[in-house]
């Protein structure tokens, strides 16, 4: 059997007195997109911070293929190959669209060619490399969701963290960023994410994950959970009713 | 009476001076929430540092790189380390006021240890005047006016062109995303600290020849400052050059047309105005932040 890439075992985490993440565990296989789904408040974006070195980790462990990546710093995870675009617009109005991009590159060793990498993410991004002289605020919306993408790769991650991509874009946009994450996972790239959207997500989706109350309540592969009338009830307010398995 | 083109020349030195201060403000703004009402005293207190240095006998290029050396650690390092960092957990108003402790500190500090007189200060740059086309223009504010702009532009030119630059834009822009990239987000907050330190030494070598080094100089400069960076739009570097300049030359011909008992006045009515009618800043962009 493969090898997980990333593998998050009861993890305990939480903002201040408050507890959000209570023993959360799943996996992320290689080459794969896995959605994170589940209500308001349950938990999804506080994995994400978790997991990425933006809030610590009080139990349980990570592991990024061998390594125990357990509330190591963003700089160090960038570096192993982990990649993390969160929810929102991410990106430095006032700078350039392609200094923008490079400092994505600013976790890189020495043996990584920054600008000759820029170029690379640009082949992928015609649209970013023509407007690559422009202020990142006068892009559109959807552009700039496309350059946080661009930066998250300029380090050619092997797993991608993407927190709610489609929120607020066009449907087109949607499906253009849609086929980005397949093309990536087509690449070999593993992407866990978060998305409200969630039938769309699972449709583009190996596996799903959906997460109650800071607990995994449910993990399988994502044509299940799409047929499952208990997701379905989840997401018209419901709660998942115990069950035997 | 003066003639406008050495009114607006004084002005235009004067508001050059101003605008190193403001940008330093504008800085420790952005990249860490300090709205330092001490900028003032900042500035008077460097040329106090270089004239300990000139007492002990340093000659005058020394006694500055002295002076710099010692505002970058205490004004910069030092204000970081105890004052801005213990305070700014508890939020941007209680480290607000505690920096007005600090003015106030500051500028007893120095009257109780140098002196409550005046002192001359030398200045490093070319004094006299100069006639061209039978107008005489003064050297010392011509030369003020180049040199304050030659820093400003170095300035851009660091945080433009090199990357720590560009880390330190994108620390002051979006912190949360700097730190998620990797950039050594504390360390660039330090080297605001520094340049700050650095502009206000400066200013203070500048001004100090022109107005001479005394406890109090920081008053006037420290309101002068504040007006310019609120007037040129709190968060933009350009909006403090702008704000700089049009507050030292509005206040230069305000003195000589209007009047000088009025001279401190307007300076205000310039930043009521803004308030009212263009609450930004001139070169600023609205910006929504619970306080």
């Amino acid at each position: 059997m493969m090898k997980p890439v990333l593998s998050v075992r009861d993890v305990v985490a939480g903002y201040g007195e408050m507890t959000i993440l209570n023993g959360t565990t799943f996996d992320v296989m290689p080459g794969t997109i896995t959605t994170v789904i589940g209500p308001n408040g349950a938990g999804k974006s506080t994995v994400f911070k978790t997991i990425f070195g933006m809030l610590k980790a009080r139990q349980g462990t990570v592991h990024f293929k061998d390594a125990d990546i357990t509330n190591a710093s963003p700089r160090k995870l960038l570096a192993l190959g982990l990649c993390y675009v969160p929810q929102g617009r991410n990106i430095f109005p006032e700078l350039s669209v392609l200094h923008n991009l490079e400092l994505g590159g600013i976790a890189a060793g020495a043996d990584v060619n920054v600008p000759h990498r820029v170029d690379a993410v640009l082949e992928r991004f015609p649209v970013l490399r023509r407007k690559g002289q422009q202020q990142a605020g006068t892009l559109s919306g959807g552009e700039q969701k496309l350059l946080e993408i661009a930066r998250s790769l300029l380090l050619d991650p092997q797993l991608m963290l993407i927190d709610e991509p489609s929120i607020g874009l066009s449907p087109i946009m949607v499906q253009e960023v849609f086929s980005i994450l397949k093309d990536l996972r087509a690449k070999g790239v593993s992407i866990l994410m978060i998305e409200q959207n969630a039938r769309s997500a699972l449709e583009i989706s190996d596996d799903g994950l959906v997460l109650e109350l800071g607990r995994t309540r449910m993990q399988d592969r994502a044509q299940i959970l799409l047929n499952d009338p208990r997701v379905g009830q989840l997401f018209l307010g419901g709660v998942i009713e115990d069950t035997a398995s | 009476m003066m003639n406008f083109t050495n009114l607006l020349l004084a002005g235009l030195a004067t508001g050059a001076i101003y605008a190193l201060v403001a940008i330093g403000f504008t800085l420790l703004w952005q990249t860490s929430q300090t709205i330092n009402f001490a900028q003032g005293e900042f500035v008077m207190v460097p040329a106090f540092f270089a004239l300990a240095a000139l007492n002990v006998g340093m000659p005058l290029p020394l006694a500055l790189l002295v002076g710099l050396g010692l505002s970058m650690l205490v004004l910069g390092v030092l204000f970081k380390r105890l004052l801005v960092d213990p305070m700014l957990r508890h939020g941007v108003l209680p480290l607000a006021i505690c920096t007005m402790a600090l003015s106030i500190f500051l500028k007893e500090t120095v009257k109780e240890v140098y002196s409550a007189e005046a002192s001359r200060f030398p200045s490093f740059l070319p004094g006299g005047n100069l006639s061209i086309f039978g107008t005489t223009i003064s050297i010392q504010s011509l030369s003020i006016f180049v040199f304050a702009l030659c820093v400003v532009v170095a300035l851009q030119m660091f945080l433009m062109r090199t990357s720590t630059g560009r880390q330190m834009q994108a620390t002051a822009q979006n912190p949360y995303v700097a730190k998620l990239l990797g950039v050594p987000v504390e360390r660039m907050i330090l080297y605001t600290f520094l340049i700050n330190a650095a502009l206000v030494a400066i200013a203070s070598f500048l001004i100090s020849p022109v107005y001479l080094a005394k406890f109090s100089a920081g008053e006037t400069l420290g309101l002068a400052a504040f007006i310019a960076a609120i007037v040129g739009g709190f968060n933009q570097i350009r909006g403090a050059i702008v704000g700089g300049l049009l507050l030292g030359v509005v206040d230069n011909l305000a003195a000589a047309y209007v009047s000088t008992q009025y001279r401190g006045a307007v300076p205000l009515f310039l930043l009521i105005a803004v308030i009212l009618f263009r609450p930004q800043g001139l070169m600023g962009r609205a910006e929504e932040r619970t306080v």
